[in-house]
């Protein structure tokens, strides 16, 4: 049975009050169920733009985006139950421990207490966290807190994850694991993962199809390889920088 | 409920692991109290109970200087020290000798009554007397009244209204020897002229009695403002509303580190988060009250302050301190919701707290500002709550004597949600 995308957006627009140009300009694009879908571009490309808007941080100023078939404009609440958020800061509470803070999530959504202890302690366990789970994030390493910040998102094991630049700053080793528990939680879970990234060579192998966006709009948008083949180059990094150019941007 | 709950769990665990949010909210309440209420005891003491040091060098060792001495020795805001210099003793040197006392700060206030005093005082009332049995006219008389000249020498740093007493007592006291010794000439010089044997003295006793009491409760006889009183809901207040720091502070912690957008991720409205966080506050606020009343009922009676009366109306107490702790951490959220830094947040929320709280007489009692002062006071949050305080410590009363308060103290929190509220909306647009 072929499902529904599970995310589909029309011609999303969006204006802030205090610009003069639009930082989505007609957006559209559907996810379908249990992808991992990338979502590629330079910075001020619109690309946090349209994750705020994804997560109900940000109103849309014209156009449509239905997840799992709901409208954000009318069932925003009933969406972020089924959504998991991992933002780009590190968003915990640096004076409490991971464990605590991970509780906190825990709570905020809904999980009962019979089950959450249990939950954080065995993701926790697999994330590779010992007696240092009780310690405070401030004492923790760049990666320690990425981890921590990113099972935040994950511990309500939601239908949909969105990960904004969920591994910045982090060694290669605990970029690499974090990505294999992702790559492994996506066909255990058959979860959608909408992640943002500047790793060209990670989304080429960590997503299933990607859109990169520049200036608002969606330049291109498929599965890694065929946009490869496609733009006749040999790398999603080559066709990054094809289509969006090396001009620096800010 | 369970996004309140865990809020409010997350919030005190916040609180244990800040060790400056943990001083300011408890370590802080309990110094002030401890440090004002000594201080202003002293001053409330010296209003209240004996203590104004007075020299008194009485020449006249006659009826005059010893009615003066007596009726200083009953004063009770006196505390009277004699001399009776003999004969040989010179006038001068002795007035040189109080001012020299009184400028080293040994006394507040000489008084030294002249030689012959009372002597003068019969003289003159006799001539008088005598002017006016043999038809004479004062005024034409040719030797004048001999003036008595009684020196009142006063430190410069004493307050006006001790030396007012004072000096009240004494025109007091001299006015009633002048009475008696007047009835006492003028009774022998009728007695004389019709012939009579008898004589008249004036009853020791006075004709007025003065009934003086402090309007308090019945329930609470005896009980007048003290330091203790005073300072208690004052710094309780204070420390309530000066949670203001930590708040703020807290809330824009979470903005600056991501929390704030993240929780606004999580499912559910914003107002259970912030639910959580007034509640948990909403506690601390009640505990740091709960904090200083004991202080007042407990500890500083054992360093010889009075001790904290809390009146009977707990209804009303709880209803008020309610209504404070609603007060103060709506402010804090409405300066947590404007500014953009914890500094910016520290300096304003600090320095509004210490205005309004010195504009609503917690750090001066507000019955000795000035009338221009106590009618600015009331646009104080601050001054809402002591008078709702007062109200119930000190005249007894309850709801129906402070739901004006309440409801003042009530609005002022609706409307600092309602700003907060705006501001949130304003930064996330």
């Amino acid at each position: 049975m072929i499902l529904p995308p599970i995310i589909t957006v029309s011609q999303l627009y969006k204006r802030y009050p205090s610009s003069a140009t639009d930082a989505l300009k007609g957006i559209d694009l559907e996810v379908g169920h249990g992808e991992i879908f990338g979502l590629l571009g330079p910075n001020a490309a619109g690309k946090t733009t349209f994750f705020s808007i994804l997560c109900g941080l940000v109103k849309p100023t014209s156009g449509t985006v239905y997840i799992d078939g709901k409208s954000i404009e009318n069932d925003m609440e009933a969406i972020k139950k089924k959504m998991g958020v991992v933002p780009q800061d590190i968003a915990l509470y640096p004076t409490l421990s991971g464990r605590d803070n991970l509780l906190f999530f825990g709570r905020m959504y809904g999980l009962k207490p019979s089950e959450l202890k249990p939950r954080v302690d065995a993701l926790l366990d697999l994330f590779g966290f010992d007696e240092n789970r009780n310690q405070a994030v401030n004492k923790y390493s760049g990666g320690m807190k990425r981890r921590i910040n990113l099972l935040g998102g994950m511990l309500h094991e939601p239908n949909i994850l969105l990960l904004d630049e969920p591994t910045v700053g982090v060694d290669v080793q605990s970029r690499r694991a974090m990505m294999e528990h992702l790559k492994d939680w996506n066909e255990n879970k058959e979860s959608t993962i909408i992640y943002t990234s500047h790793h060209m060579e990670q989304a080429q192998q960590f997503c299933h199809k990607v859109a990169i966006v520049d200036e608002g709009i969606i330049v291109a948008k498929g599965k890694p390889n065929e946009l490869i083949k496609e733009h006749d180059c040999n790398s999603l990094e080559e066709v990054f920088i094809k289509l969006t150019g090396k001009k620096l941007r800010d | 409920m369970q996004r309140i709950v865990a809020t409010l769990i997350k919030e005190v665990q916040l609180l244990l692991k800040d060790r400056t949010g943990f001083v300011i909210l408890f370590v802080m309440p309990v110094l002030l109290v401890l440090i004002m209420t000594l201080i202003q005891n002293q001053a409330y003491k010296s209003l209240n109970e004996a203590g104004v040091p007075v020299l008194f060098i009485n020449f006249d060792n006659d009826s005059l200087g010893t009615a003066i001495e007596r009726g200083f020795e009953q004063n009770p805001i006196c505390k009277l020290q004699v001399y009776h210099p003999d004969s040989t003793a010179n006038f001068e040197e002795r007035v040189a000798f109080a001012k020299k006392e009184v400028l080293q700060g040994t006394y507040l206030v000489a008084l030294i009554v002249p030689p012959g005093a009372s002597q003068m005082l019969r003289e003159d009332v006799e001539r008088m007397m005598d002017g006016f049995m043999n038809g004479d006219s004062l005024v034409v008389e040719e030797k004048p009244l001999e003036q008595i000249h009684i020196e009142i020498i006063t430190d410069p740093v004493a307050r006006k209204s001790f030396v007012m007493a004072i000096t009240s007592g004494l025109r007091e006291l001299v006015a009633s020897v002048k009475t008696r010794v007047l009835f006492q000439i003028m009774t022998q010089k009728m007695s004389s002229l019709i012939g009579a044997d008898t004589s008249l003295e004036l009853p020791e006793s006075d004709f007025f009695v003065f009934n003086e009491s402090a309007a308090v409760s019945d329930s609470q006889p005896g009980l007048i403002p003290n330091a203790t009183q005073h300072n208690v809901p004052a710094w309780a207040i204070f420390s309530i509303f000066f949670m203001v720091l930590p708040l703020a502070s807290s809330m824009i912690n979470e903005r600056i580190t991501g929390m704030h957008a993240r929780m606004m991720t999580f499912p559910g409205s914003y107002l259970s988060i912030i639910s959580g966080k007034i509640i948990a506050y909403i506690i601390i606020a009640n505990i740091q009250f709960l904090l200083v009343i004991s202080m007042g009922k407990f500890v500083l009676p054992l360093l010889g302050m009075p001790m904290l009366h809390l009146g009977d109306q707990w209804l009303a107490l709880v209803a008020l301190t309610f209504s404070v702790s609603l007060a103060a951490v709506s402010y804090g959220l409405m300066v947590g919701s404007i500014f953009n830094t914890q500094q910016q947040s520290a300096v304003f929320g600090g320095i509004s707290i210490l205005i309004l709280s010195a504009l609503g007489g917690i750090w001066v009692p507000l019955n000795i500002m000035p009338a221009t002062m106590q009618q600015i006071a009331n646009i104080s949050p601050l001054n809402w709550a002591l008078k709702g305080y007062y109200e119930i410590f000190i005249r007894g009363g309850g709801w129906l004597q402070i739901k004006w308060e309440v409801m003042k103290l009530v609005l002022f929190f609706a409307g600092n949600l309602l700003f907060a509220a705006y501001f949130q909306k304003l930064k996330r647009n």
